[in-house]
This record gives structure tokens, C-alpha cells and sequence, in this order.
């Protein structure tokens, strides 16, 4: 399978921004998976909305707690 | 008793047969080095193994029993832990080359709770390096090997815990669980492993991997054992301001056997995408199981799972290659091939995602629960759906192209770290190659006694945890 257009760019902005090389073969296949994630991504586009306080994690555990608990 | 009968007992049939003076803490740690020398080779799961301080601490228990001390609730019991639980002075490897050599400072907050109710500590075990691959692998200290078959990977990155509890070597092991480290080996081992709430166990002392999704756990043979294990590693600690102030419960308690009219949620499709017919036939017959006790079971599809799988997939990548950036610039080498692969991606994910991750985690904690545990007290779903694969069909060091197997086994465990519920992971059939399958049940935040009371039940009823793989 060819490699994807992304991979070249994304390891050049990875030398960039980080200074960190591509380490192996694997690394480099590796990327290939960020097809599926960008197009993941892209599929919950106008999913967010504005989220009113407590949005936070922890508060969101405490509201969601088990009623056992 | 024989070593290799005391090493059927589970933990807390240990911790009560050394408490009410039926066993000795000796014949214990007798029986641990006696299947170790046994079966250990074939299994590989011990990195260190600290013979004599444990059998001084043994004698040392056996004497303050005798002398009608106050014991603790696993006073007695030989334990083997993830080699990544720092003790002060003493060598923790994180399973790595770079850390080989490293001495820490501190003694993690759980293993003193686990020193403090009577847990003896016999060593460390083998894992993933650094805690980052979800098969067992190591390049290092060698691969973990299942005890069922030493061709299929034990699953990880907890994978000398799930294999040292498996073969018998200890009745109860910490793993840790930041994308199903606990639950993977739990499942392809064939043992009970429990990712508590995110935030309910204290991480000081831990090696990070990820700090928004690490978790801390037990791996060992029963729920009962599960139960008794959080109770004492779970509660506040004032090193760690992440850790809940929540009350810890007595989870022992909850296990009354009792589901009846409990009501559970089969989460679809997600989970069941491209799952293998035994796995699906195994998980049918599980929920045929809850049934007869007692439980509803109904089929939910939460509109909220779409964008959980997707920003589980960013945000302990993100920060794992965060934590290695040093090492990566300097010593890429010195880490296995699939481990820099893995660490490399997460420099190339924008931080706008990472952040539109972790800001829409809340917010989607609250959706999901109102989908799939308004209604419902539980949620089950294949812990894998896959059977257990082989070593070296996910063998990236080998081939980059297992890379997409490696990947995709955390597929039905990573969303619960996203979603920081307790979830659990048990024995619930076999495939066709004779390895075992896992049982995943989730709960809402804090709702570890419920979760255990489910699978207790789900344990008096069925005999797949009680199966020994080296008998």
C-alpha cells in the first residue's frame, strides 16, 4: 500500500517542533494510522458546543457518581 | 498442606486461612517459590524475586500472629507487583532499558498500604516497557508468556501480573490501567483484574504513563479477592491531590450473590465491531448467565461513543510522548522498535485536539452515563474482540505490519479510561484453542461495590476463574 501524503510533512514538523527523528520503519508505518484519526476527528465537527461550569472531568464524576456509592 | 494446594487458594481464602492460624505466612511464601521454580521458565514473569526478605517477613508474620498481634486484612499473603510500584532504595525498571538502573526515592502510597495491612512483598514483575504495549512483549527482561500456551501473548502491559496470578505464583498482583492494562491481561490470562474510577486509587510513587488516564488496580482470582484488595489500596492521599476524597465503602460487604432485577446495558456496535465467533459466542453465553440470576439485560447504542473511542485514542498518546520527549531526542534507541513508534506519533497530534479532548471528557462522562447508565446499573461488553493472539502476530518489532493487530486490541477497554469509570475484567469461557475470554463490566464513577457485586455473582455461578492453566 502506498504511504500516505501525511506521513512526509508530519515528520518533518515532528523534527521541527520536538527535534525528535524518525526512530525506525515502525514509526514511520505508524503515522499512516493518523488517516483514520483526522478522519475521525473530522466526523465530530460541530459536535462541541458551549459547556456552562463544572464542565470539568472531576466535576462530571462527582455529578455522574453512583447513587450506591 | 501441599505448596501446590496453598497455591489454589485465592487471596482472601490465603489472608483467612493465615488468620485464624489454619495456614503460616511461611508455607505461603513456600508454596509462591515452589511454583516459581516450577513453572517460571516457562512463563517469564518475575524481574526480581526477593526470596529472602520474604521469608523473613513470613517468620516475622508467623511470630506476631503467634503472639496474639492484631494482623491485617491480607496479613500473610506473598504478593509479586508490576515493576513499576517504586520502594524506596530499590531498583524499579518500568520493564526498560533506560530505567535499568533506577533507584527511587520514595515508596509508592499503595505498597505501603498493602505493607501496612500485611501483604508480603516478594519481588517485581515483568510488564511492557514503560508500561506501553497491550500485548506483553518486552525487548528487554524477555516477552511475558501466557501460561495457557507460551505462543499467545499474556496481554499488557500488566502482563507478569496476569501471568503470575494465572499460574499460581501469587493469589493477588498490582497492574496498572491507563487503555486496558489491567483488563487486557486479566482477560487473555484468565484472571479477575479491576480498573478502579479514575482518581478513587492514590497514583504517588507510580511511574506515569499518562496523567489524565493512569489508574491503579489489582489483578488476582476472584472478585471477593478484588473487593478486599481496593479496600485497601483506595482513599485520599494528601501527596497525591488527584486522589478522591470519596469514602472508601466495604466493598466485601456488597457481595451479597444477589443481581436479581439489576439491570444491565449491552453497549452496540462499537464493541462488537469485527468480533471473532467464539468471542461473541462466549459473551452471549455470559449474558445468558446474568440472566438466570436474576438481571435484565437490554441493548443500548450511545449516540456518545463515536467521539469517546475517537478522543481515546489522542489524549494518553499525547502525553505519554510528552513524558519521553528527553529520552526520545537522546536514547531512541534504547527503546524497543513499537514502543518509539508508538511514542513518535504523539508529537504529531495538533494540541488543539489534545485539549478539545480533555475539555469535551466531562461533558461526555455526563453523556454516556445518561445514555447507557440511566436505566441501567451496569454495562458488559467483550473485554476483547478478538480471541488471544499470538506473539508474533502483534510483533511490530518483527514486522511493522502487525501494527494495526497491536493497535487494535485495546479497542473495548481504552473508552473506559477516557470515560474514568471502574470497570472490571473476568473469566467468562475458553475458545477454541483452549484460551481464555474476558467478561468487561462497567459501572458509574464510584461504583465499584456494585461492579464487584455483579461479578461475584456472575463467579458463584460460573467455574472459568477457577481454572488452572499449570496444575
Amino acid at each position: 500500500m502506498a504511504e500516505p501524503k501525511l506521513v512526509l510533512p508530519t515528520m518533518d514538523a515532528i523534527r521541527s517542533w520536538h527535534g525528535v527523528s524518525v526512530p525506525n520503519p515502525a514509526a514511520r508505518h505508524a503515522l499512516a494510522d493518523f488517516e483514520g484519526l483526522i478522519a475521525a476527528l473530522e466526523e465530530l465537527r460541530g459536535d462541541l458546543v458551549f459547556e456552562d461550569e463544572p464542565a470539568g472531568f472531576e466535576a462530571a464524576l462527582q455529578a455522574c457518581k453512583d447513587q450506591e456509592a | 498442606m501441599s505448596p501446590d494446594v496453598l497455591s489454589e487458594l485465592s487471596m482472601t481464602e490465603a489472608a483467612d486461612a493465615f488468620a485464624r492460624g489454619e495456614v503460616t505466612a511461611k508455607g505461603l511464601v513456600e508454596a509462591t517459590l515452589h511454583r516459581l521454580a516450577k513453572h517460571e521458565p516457562k512463563v517469564n514473569s518475575v524481574i526480581r524475586l526477593d526470596r529472602e526478605e520474604a521469608l523473613l517477613a513470613a517468620h516475622a508474620a508467623d511470630k506476631a500472629r503467634g503472639s496474639g498481634k492484631a494482623m491485617g486484612k491480607l496479613a500473610g499473603v506473598p504478593m509479586l507487583h508490576k515493576d513499576m510500584y517504586y520502594r524506596a532504595d530499590r531498583v524499579s525498571t518500568c520493564g526498560s532499558k533506560i530505567r535499568r538502573d533506577f533507584v527511587p526515592k520514595v515508596t509508592a502510597t499503595v505498597l505501603q498500604r498493602l505493607d501496612a495491612a500485611g501483604a508480603i512483598d516478594c519481588g517485581t514483575l515483568n510488564m511492557a516497557e514503560f508500561a506501553q504495549n497491550p500485548t506483553g512483549h518486552n525487548a528487554h527482561f524477555g516477552d511475558c508468556m501466557n501460561p495457557w500456551n507460551a505462543a499467545y501473548c499474556t496481554g499488557g502491559s500488566s502482563s507478569g501480573s496476569g501471568a503470575a496470578v494465572a499460574a499460581r505464583f501469587v493469589t493477588a498482583a498490582l497492574g496498572s490501567d491507563t487503555g486496558g492494562s489491567i483488563r487486557l491481561p486479566a482477560a487473555m490470562c484468565g484472571v479477575t483484574g479491576l480498573k478502579p474510577t479514575q482518581t478513587r486509587v492514590p497514583r504517588t510513587g507510580v511511574m506515569a504513563l499518562s496523567f489524565s488516564a493512569d489508574n491503579v488496580g489489582p489483578l488476582c482470582r476472584t472478585a471477593k479477592d478484588a473487593a478486599r484488595f481496593l479496600g485497601v489500596i483506595a482513599g485520599p492521599c494528601p501527596s497525591d491531590p488527584t486522589s478522591a476524597r470519596e469514602a472508601v465503602p466495604d466493598y466485601e460487604a456488597a457481595l451479597t450473590g444477589d443481581i436479581r432485577s439489576l439491570r444491565i446495558a449491552v453497549v452496540e456496535p462499537w464493541f462488537f465491531d469485527d468480533i471473532e465467533e467464539p468471542v461473541g459466542k462466549a459473551f452471549e453465553a455470559a449474558v445468558v448467565t446474568l440472566q438466570r440470576l436474576g438481571a435484565r439485560v437490554e441493548i443500548v447504542n450511545p449516540a456518545s461513543l463515536k467521539a469517546v473511542a475517537a478522543y481515546s485514542a489522542l489524549v494518553s498518546r499525547v502525553e505519554g510522548a510528552t513524558i519521553h520527549a528527553q529520552w526520545m531526542r537522546e536514547r531512541a534507541g534504547d527503546y524497543a522498535t513499537h514502543l518509539s513508534a508508538r511514542l513518535y506519533g504523539g508529537y504529531a497530534m495538533p494540541a488543539t485536539f489534545y485539549l478539545e479532548a480533555l475539555s469535551r471528557r466531562g461533558p461526555l462522562l455526563r453523556q454516556f452515563c445518561e445514555e447507557a447508565l440511566t436505566g441501567y446499573d451496569i454495562v458488559a461488553t467483550p473485554s476483547l474482540r478478538s480471541r488471544v493472539p499470538t506473539r508474533a502476530e502483534t510483533d511490530v518489532d518483527a514486522s511493522p505490519e502487525n501494527w494495526d493487530r497491536l493497535m487494535s486490541l485495546s479497542a473495548n477497554t481504552r473508552p473506559f479510561n477516557y470515560l474514568g469509570l471502574p470497570t472490571i475484567s473476568i473469566p467468562a469461557g475458553c475458545d477454541d484453542r483452549g484460551l481464555p475470554i474476558g467478561l468487561q463490566l462497567a459501572a458509574r464513577p464510584f461504583g465499584e461495590a456494585r461492579l464487584l457485586r455483579v461479578a461475584d455473582a456472575f463467579q458463584r455461578e460460573t467455574d472459568w476463574h477457577k481454572r488452572n492453566p499449570l496444575p
